[in-house]
């Protein structure tokens, strides 16, 4: 009788916490594998459909053939295959097509059982797909030189492996390429880092070539030179001492987890961006991170996706809901789904910098790792409330925010110095008034009630409470100067300090008054700013907002505080109507 | 009374010969793969991170 996978509550609460030691990760790797051969049976059931002389069946029968085999003389070459997250992305990507009325692609599967007999040593016999002249172990290398033809016949004695006309190699040597390996005629071995410190060591393959780990929406970089997997192992390393020597609780379930990086080409002009997908499941991918510091944090950023994933795999945490909310990591509005995912992440994010933060040594390295930690933690309290209040969790997702939130109450409770608690906060603020001002629609006749109040010197009371909801994109805000300059206080304070923020292209007057800390000064330059233009300005009534709350209290302050797009649409449909209202004084009409 | 265990929706396969997948077919697997086809179409796509941009 086949039993469902089951997770002991405390593996649950562990992950709830942001933790989860190796033990928890086994767990979650063994329901990947249980998963891959559920998939696999999908896709055996649709070719057991179809013509089986054609060449991807006749392919796809054998290699359940040769799988079985190595079943049964292997376990272990047949769990390091279905433990792999190609097999996950091929898995999934043929569900997908199968639901879209396209054909699987049959024949991947026989280069994955191929891989599995060359590693079990096992002897087989079958046609494996071409691809540009190459034809792929996943998880092993792949063979070129093989032009010309769809198909190739592979045979192996279990000792030696024949690729169609190629001279038979040792199946001993057909290995992973670890930098120090002899060459072997036409064959490349996947680049792999094994990366030491403190007596531990982690595996990694730097997958640059399968076709199924290309699936992030970002550009995967070209097939990595020598001196390029030098590089990629060298900063692996790095970021491998950082966490074995300051976060142990991340870097052991990290090596048990994450079994290939996928390395991304960074796009012309765009931060450091890194990827996971619930498809693919002990696969990360990455563009160049720009120091070990930063690799070990995305290295725990996305192994909390993928231990999420794989806990979402289990149990159901979120249900189907249409609400769209505001995550303090994104500018874009998200599903509830996608916000416990970015909490989750951020909570690992938040773990990683209150201890690095005692790590660090150079002041500005602190600085950072101080401004990161108290950024990071302050959005746990708030973001599981959101989760809460959108009634889109299911009772265990419930019973997930709720230990989370218990964890991010923890890291809220830690002291953090006063000068880094006001760069958070500043960042933290800027980014809030931009997503309301860019994300939050007011109905028009509301807005139009709200306008004729004001000029027949009604107060907004009389008026139904606006209704406000949140769109894609509801006004035009460009990505300003001012936020930029904010987070290079933290992000590079040396640079910040260097540079300053008099005559820096882009920034208003008012802007360099708000971050020059003259807030008094700054709200009367912005709302100069603001009467002067013909046209609404959105950015202004951010730097407004922003820096009347410098102020403590004034009679504006509450309505830019929480009514922020409502005011900016009154005020420009006073525009409109040929009215140019005072801003302080509008926003003061709102009480 | 506490809950020791969350059942998920994975069959547990890993005492299964391959060859014996078929074999299984219909209610055991059917009813797992529609939940799985489920939660894909409520969250397949990546999830992207943007490091330390905001």
């Amino acid at each position: 009788m086949i039993t469902r996978h089951q997770l002991p509550v405390e593996a649950f609460a562990a992950l709830a916490s942001g933790g989860g030691g190796p033990a928890v990760v086994e767990h979650l790797r063994g329901v990947q594998y249980s998963k891959h051969l559920m998939l696999l049976q999908v896709t055996a059931t649709e070719a057991r459909k179809r013509d089986p002389a054609s060449p991807e069946i006749a392919a796809f029968l054998a290699a359940l053939k040769l799988l079985t085999k190595v079943q049964e003389t292997d376990q272990d070459a047949f769990g390091w295959l279905f433990g792999l997250p190609h097999i996950g992305a091929w898995a999934h990507d043929c569900l997908q097509r199968e639901d879209q009325g396209l054909p699987p692609d049959f024949g991947y599967l026989a280069s994955a059982a191929a891989a599995a007999g060359v590693r079990a040593g096992v002897p087989f016999e079958l046609d494996a797909p071409v691809r540009d002249g190459t034809v792929a172990f996943p998880g092993l290398g792949h063979f070129d030189g093989i032009d010309g033809q769809p198909w190739v016949r592979l045979r192996s004695d279990g000792e030696r492996l024949a690729v169609g006309a190629l001279p038979a190699m040792p199946c001993a040597a057909l290995v992973p390429d670890d930098g120090a390996a002899e060459p072997v005629a036409c064959w490349h071995g996947t680049p792999v880092a094994r990366v030491t410190a403190g007596g531990r060591t982690w595996s990694v393959l730097l997958e640059d070539t399968d076709r199924y780990l290309d699936l992030f929406g970002r550009p995967t970089a070209a097939a990595l030179t020598a001196a390029e997997a030098g590089n990629w192992r060298t900063r692996l390393q790095g970021a491998w001492e950082v966490l074995v020597r300051h976060h142990r609780w991340a870097a052991d379930s990290i090596a048990a987890g994450v079994s290939v990086l996928v390395p991304l080409t960074v796009r012309s002009g765009a931060d450091m961006e890194s990827a996971t997908t619930p498809a693919a499941f002990g696969a990360i991918a990455t563009s160049w991170p720009p120091d070990p510091v930063i690799m070990a944090e995305m290295l725990v950023h996305e192994f909390q996706h993928l231990k999420l994933c794989g806990l979402l795999d289990m149990v159901p945490l979120t249900q189907p809901c249409d609400e769209l909310v505001y995550a303090p990591w994104r500018t874009d509005p998200r599903p509830a789904s996608g916000l416990l995912q970015g909490v989750y992440a951020h909570l690992g994010i938040a773990r990683f910098w209150n201890v690095q933060r005692q790590a660090e040594t150079e002041p500005d390295e602190i600085f950072r790792a101080e401004v990161m930690f108290e950024r990071w933690r302050s959005t746990i309290g708030p973001s599981t409330a959101t989760l809460m209040r959108t009634g889109c969790l299911t009772e265990d997702g419930i019973r997930f925010v709720s230990m989370l939130g218990n964890e991010g109450r923890r890291l809220k409770s830690e002291p953090v110095p006063a000068d880094a608690t006001a760069v958070a906060t500043d960042v933290a603020l800027d980014h809030w008034l931009t997503w309301q001002l860019s994300h939050m629609a007011v109905a028009a006749a509301d807005v139009a009630g709200l306008a004729a109040a004001y000029q027949r010197g009604e107060p907004p009371q009389e008026c139904a409470p606006p209704e406000v909801r949140v769109e894609g994109e509801t006004r035009k805000v460009n990505s300003s100067v001012r936020a930029e300059l904010l987070r290079m206080r933290y992000l590079e304070p040396r640079r910040s300090r260097e540079q300053g923020v008099a005559e820096t292209p882009g920034l208003s007057a008012a802007d360099e008054l708000l971050l020059s800390g003259q807030a008094a000064a700054a709200v009367q330059a912005y709302r100069n700013e603001i009467l002067a233009a013909a046209e609404p300005q959105p950015e202004a009534w951010i730097g407004l907002a922003h820096a009347a709350r410098g102020l403590g209290q004034a009679p504006y302050l509450p309505a830019l505080a929480t009514r922020l797009p409502v005011v900016f649409d009154v005020h420009a449909c006073l525009i409109t109507q040929g009215v140019r209202s005072d801003p302080l004084e509008l926003a003061a009409w709102f009480g | 009374m506490t809950v020791q265990v969350l059942e998920s929706a994975i069959p547990d396969l890993r005492a299964v010969p391959v060859d014996r997948l078929a074999e299984l077919g219909g209610a055991v697997l059917a009813n797992s793969i529609d939940l799985y086809r489920q939660r894909l179409q409520e969250s397949s796509l990546p999830l992207n991170s943007f490091s330390s941009s905001i």
